[in-house]
């Protein structure tokens, strides 16, 4: 059982590299208590010293070195440019490692990993962690983005079996979206037997599961929500599971990130 | 050291500085951010008596400097709170101020009984005003002779715990629903609840929240619940507690200057959990 104690820590900004067009690698200097954090876990950065924005934004963790925690940042708003603009040596106040559940790979184990977009961050975490720490079996990243510039293979490199790649626009690999992909490898028996990881916007997770008719005995996400506490008090960012009483919500920071994508009860989320 | 014991009624706190009901969850969640021990109380979230799952849909939305929030009161229940929650959040060393739902009549009553035969507990806060259920709080702070009900009954039942009645700003004069509180025999007021809020979503043109409007909180709303406690301050005897808004020491400050009593952190542990104990050691 992983350590789910959580602090919160003044880090510093020790690396930033643009990796796209919109997106740049963060490195923050890591307080001890990361050096045991899992692929799934997230870290909540206050974003600034005031109260616009006022929330801290959650970054899944993509990869923890021996000095630092790795961030893949997109620039999607006001929150993440301020961020993805900080400079060497920039304090940033951040909170975690937060989450109660996360990837793992057991021994011998196969994976195929399915990433929309920037969902690449805790997947490429797992598959780096767990080949290291343990004897996995094939690990293949089914990669999608909009276009070419969004994808990010540099960061893929030696980590994998096979990496495919799918773009919206045909820029680069599979045209179509990375589900498309997924089925046609998976019915095309190209894909090994074994779990299902993914990580994406909730459409893709959901499009996944529709698609997993073959042989992937479970299939586990990530999610992705907007957060007040992170650390599963205020009940915001819930999602509702099938439960014998009807619905019971968990929340994706306290009791995720990562569920069995089966348990959602997707009929009722789909309403919001 | 300055002695920063704070009486409610007959209840020593060993400091002024709460944590309020809500964003804290059952105060557990927060152990290892903040050193709850160290606060006056650690308000739980509302407690009801049967447990509730919560409001469909998007449950957040942040504003400019303000937080709109429609978790629709979601809680394990009477029973479950009292046998597992409380017991963590007593071990953590904290101590307890439990949030009551007042609901239906009758199920306020079991509640309070069930309540009352909790050795660990002697002081509530009624949320008299949870803006977020349709069935709930909101005709409760709003109309005189329920919320003489809902203190009386509370009072009568829980014998010498002390009860603070968490008042709605959602209404014309708060002032003269504190004096009501009073009378009826509450130890505290707590005040201000969230106001009513609610966000369009412009792609959709329709509502954000299910449940349409939403409790607001956050810095925004500060000046509205420093205006609210001047205002009770003046006319009633009891202890008021300020909450809305506090973001920092000087905000705490200005709350206790206006005649607060104590004040509550609420939305800002999300972004700044060490706010409450660096007004503690501001005192």
């Amino acid at each position: 059982m992983a350590d789910l104690t959580k602090g919160s820590y003044e880090t510093e900004i020790v690396m930033r590299k643009r990796v796209s067009p919109s997106s740049f690698l963060i490195a923050l200097s890591k307080p001890d208590r990361f050096t045991d954090a899992m692929p799934g876990q997230f870290v909540s950065l206050r974003i600034g010293k005031g109260v616009s924005p006022l929330l801290r934004r959650p970054y899944s963790i993509m990869d923890i070195t021996k000095d630092s925690i790795v961030l893949l940042v997109r620039v999607v708003g006001k929150a993440s440019a301020a961020l993805a603009s900080g400079k060497i040596g920039d304090v940033i106040d951040i909170i975690g490692p937060l989450g109660g559940s996360y990837f793992e790979i057991k021994n011998g184990c196969s994976v195929v990993f399915v990433a929309g977009g920037t969902g690449l961050a805790p997947l490429l975490f797992a598959a780096r962690k767990w080949a290291k720490e343990r004897s996995v079996g094939e690990l293949h990243l089914l990669y999608g983005a909009e276009s070419s510039n969004e994808i990010l293979d540099d960061l893929c490199t030696g980590i994998f079996t096979e990496v495919h790649i799918a773009t919206l626009d045909g820029s680069k690999g599979f045209r179509g979206d990375v589900v498309e992909m997924f089925k046609g490898l998976s019915e095309g028996g190209i894909l090994p037997e074994g779990e299902l990881f993914s990580c994406g916007p909730v459409g893709m997770v959901k499009a996944l599961m529709d698609s997993n008719t073959v042989s992937f005995t479970d299939h586990y996400t990530s999610l992705e929500a907007v957060m007040a506490c992170g650390v599963g008090a205020c009940r915001g960012c819930v999602v509702p599971f099938k439960s014998n009483n009807g619905t019971e919500y968990k929340s994706v920071c306290g009791d995720g990130t990562v569920f069995r994508a089966e348990d959602i009860d997707w009929e009722k989320w789909g309403k919001k | 050291m300055r002695n920063k014991n704070f009486n409610i009624g007959v209840v020593t706190f060993k400091n002024p500085v709460f944590l309020a009901s809500g964003p804290a969850g059952y105060g557990i969640e927060y152990r290892d951010l903040i050193n709850l021990e160290k606060l006056g109380a650690v308000v739980t979230k509302t407690i009801s008596l049967m447990p509730k799952e919560g409001n469909s849909g998007t449950r957040l939305q942040e504003t400019e400097s303000g937080l709109l929030n429609s978790i629709g009161l979601e809680n394990v229940g009477a029973r479950r709170f009292f046998d597992e929650k409380l017991p963590e959040l007593l071990d953590a060393g904290a101590k307890p101020v439990v949030s009551l739902a007042c609901e239906g009549k009758e199920e306020y009553l079991e509640l309070l009984d069930i309540t009352s035969k909790q050795d660990n507990v002697d002081v509530v806060e009624l949320n008299l005003s949870c803006p977020n259920v349709e069935e709930g709080g909101m005709g409760v702070g709003t109309d005189p002779a329920l919320l003489r009900w809902y203190i009386k009954e509370a009072k009568h039942i829980l014998g010498g715990m002390a009860v603070l009645a968490k008042l709605t700003p959602n209404v014309g004069d708060i002032s003269s629903l504190a004096v009501i509180s009073e009378k009826a025999g509450a130890d505290g007021i707590t005040a201000i609840n969230t106001l009513l809020g609610m966000d369009i979503n412009l792609e959709t043109g329709t509502p954000v929240f299910d449940r349409v409007v939403a409790g607001f909180s956050g810095p925004a709303i500060m000046p509205i619940a420093l205006r609210a406690v001047w205002e009770i301050a003046k006319v009633v005897r009891i202890p008021v507690i300020g909450v809305g808004g506090i973001s920092s020491i000087e905000d705490a400050g200005k709350f206790l200057a206006a005649g607060a009593a104590a004040v509550q952190v609420g939305t800002a542990i999300f972004y700044d959990p060490g706010l409450p104990e660096r007004i503690v050691d501001s005192l």
